[in-house]
């Protein structure tokens, strides 16, 4: 995973838009939407937790709804946060969401569709928690199925979008998992909630411990954003898309010696992508090459020594 | 007379020790196909032995394989290094000579449940009183199998066999306690599904100084499956898996006289116990001593 990390350093600037209105509950139409997105144990709830009490020491209306039960840690965390004058719904409608924070990056392009199409602001750590299943594939050296979308591509579809590299400053300043608290500063830079309410409600949700570094990073995620916004340099900054981790690559070729074998079916019933078969003469087959990995069991497990697999170079095979 | 050179330890064996291994590099190719039934367990075993053997880097010339009678004496002979075809119950007898003429050599002894325990039984115990260094790899199919199929001392309760045709009431032996009582210094034993974990156990006996004692938990499916239904060779070798319970076997006292089905795998015994070739050459040493010292 770290290794995985260590790929994105581009220095890609985020969408710069110069005149920002911040949202006011006090002057909007309808409720204002905040939906935030990320992996179980990355403290989505925490920031939906204190937006939602900033909101109600300030006298709005709240309406927080979120689904965490079945994430334990690594599932997917979403919660929405909707205040205003009068919030009737706890959920915020497709399309209707103001600012989305993603706190890992494919959750974000996940919700991106509940973003305002023309005001939506898009804010997300660039960390990337791969889920098991994106490594399903058993092949040595197989692509990860996850997403190859930058933030260059992500910016094209809202209006505003900022790719933070929050968990990596977070560490830097002390604590990995203050990386949620750095995007609550970002966060409070598009609501015009003032930054004392802000800090004492941070101040009294998080450990004793870490309020120290907490402040800090919320501090950091604040001028982060309001730098992007003008343009200037910013620390992180956006990231190259994932590719496969450096791995020595190593395609195998199945052969089997038909005069050896003797069929008797250990390597069809233990093969687990079931990629052979015993043909009429009852000798052993490769039916799909293609779905063989090179796991090896077959080789080992055969009795007569029929099948061998070599390794072929990758150039070989292209 | 040169000692032999020093095996690596498991922890000394690199990925490049066991990977590139291709085992037609140690076969004879001119026997083959091997006489053995469809699905026997004897051919996943004599890959693990050859694997074990790349892994340590043995040169074929200083590899001696000695087996004995049945089907599991034959599995030496498509082994291309130094082979010794021996008599019934005697290759350990065989290698103890060999060995004590010959310390350079890496001696394997490749020899079977009714091979090691019945008609050789009295010189298991005595090659692991000795301690001497030999590996002594015993393939337990449960059955005496190219005789048609007689009941051996590890046929488990119950089954049928051609002498037991209602069934096995004798108790069986438990290999590795035996070795292990009689002075083995290393005792494994595993099952040929597991074959990597099979293959260190073995390159570890190789490397051990001492009389090593690996039990290779075989299957005979034409013989002993086919009579006791115990399924087609992959459910057998499927079956092995859950026939090793290892949370059942200390409980396993006195009033329990049959094979329970439940024995624990791994490395059994590791002692430290000194080699019978280093004590014989030390005690050579202190004759010649004594009777020059006698001369003058």
């Amino acid at each position: 995973m770290t290794k995985i990390n260590k790929v994105m350093k581009a220095t890609t600037q985020p969408a710069v838009r110069t005149a920002v209105e911040k949202l006011n509950p006090d002057t909007a139409k309808e409720p204002i939407n905040v939906l935030i997105v990320g992996v179980g144990g990355q403290g989505v709830i925490m920031v939906s937790k204190v937006l939602a009490q900033i909101c109600q020491n300030l006298g709005y209306q709240v309406k927080q709804s979120e689904v965490h039960g079945m994430a334990k840690r690594g599932g997917v965390v979403f919660s929405h946060v909707r205040f205003g004058q009068n919030v009737w719904s706890p959920t915020i409608p497709m399309g209707k969401a103001d600012v989305l924070i993603a706190l890992e990056w494919a959750e974000g392009l996940r919700w991106m569709n509940y973003l305002r199409p023309d005001t939506g602001i898009f804010i997300a750590d660039t960390k990337r928690i791969v889920p098991p299943f994106a490594c399903r594939s058993r092949i040595l050296g197989a692509d990860i199925g996850y997403s190859k979308n930058t933030p260059s591509d992500v910016r094209e579809k809202v209006a505003e979008a900022f790719a933070i590299d929050a968990t990596e400053m977070a560490t830097k300043a002390g604590n990995e998992r203050a990386a949620n608290t750095l995007l609550l500063g970002a966060l409070s830079t598009t609501l015009s909630f003032p930054d004392d309410e802000w800090k004492n409600v941070i101040g009294k949700m998080v450990p004793p411990k870490t309020i120290e570094v907490n402040l800090a990073v919320f501090d950091k995620g604040q001028v982060w954003i309001n730098r992007s916004r003008k343009g200037e340099p910013v620390e992180g900054g956006a990231f190259v898309p994932l590719v496969q981790p450096e791995i020595n690559s190593v395609r195998t070729e199945l052969s089997i010696t038909p005069e050896w074998c003797k069929g008797c079916d250990i390597c069809v019933k233990m093969c687990p992508e079931r990629c052979l078969v015993l043909n009429k003469d009852q000798v052993a087959e490769l039916a799909e090459p293609e779905k063989c990995t090179g796991c090896h069991i077959c080789e080992w497990l055969c009795p007569d020594f029929a099948i061998s697999l070599k390794p072929i170079h990758q150039e070989a095979v292209a | 007379m040169n000692e032999q050179a020093t095996l690596k330890s498991k922890e000394d064996m690199t990925q490049d020790d066991i990977r590139n291994f291709e085992i037609r590099d140690y076969l004879r190719l001119d026997l083959f196909p091997h006489f053995m039934c469809p699905g026997c367990g004897h051919g996943i075993a004599l890959r693990a032995l050859l694997w074990a053997i790349h892994a340590q880097g043995i040169d074929k010339d200083k590899l001696a394989i000695v087996s004995g009678i049945g089907c599991s004496g034959r599995v030496g002979t498509y082994i291309d290094a130094n082979t010794y075809h021996t008599t019934h119950g005697r290759p350990l007898a065989f290698a103890t000579g060999l060995k004590m003429a010959r310390p350079d050599l890496h001696v394997v002894v490749i020899t079977g449940d009714g091979d090691c325990l019945a008609i050789g039984g009295n010189h298991l115990i005595h090659a692991a009183r000795r301690n001497l260094d030999i590996t002594c790899l015993m393939l337990n199919n449960e059955i005496y199998g190219m005789t048609g199929g007689q009941v051996s001392p590890t046929t488990p309760a119950d089954r049928f066999t051609t002498t037991t045709p209602a069934g096995n009431m004798e108790p069986v032996f438990d290999a590795c306690r035996l070795a292990e009582a009689a002075g083995a210094g290393y005792v494994g034993r595993e099952v040929t599904i597991h074959l990597p974990r099979l293959r260190d156990i073995i390159a570890e006996g190789l490397a051990y100084k001492g009389f090593s004692f690996i039990e290779v938990m075989s299957d005979c499916t034409e013989v002993n499956g086919r009579k006791n239904d115990l399924g087609s060779s992959p459910e057998m070798v499927l079956g092995q898996t859950r026939a090793m319970r290892p949370s059942e076997y200390d409980n396993n006292v006195v009033d329990h006289p049959f094979r329970p089905n439940s024995m624990n795998t791994g490395v059994l015994v590791r002692s430290n116990r000194p080699e019978y070739g280093t004590s014989y050459r030390n005690m050579v040493d202190k004759v010649q001593a004594l009777q020059q010292k006698g001369q003058k």
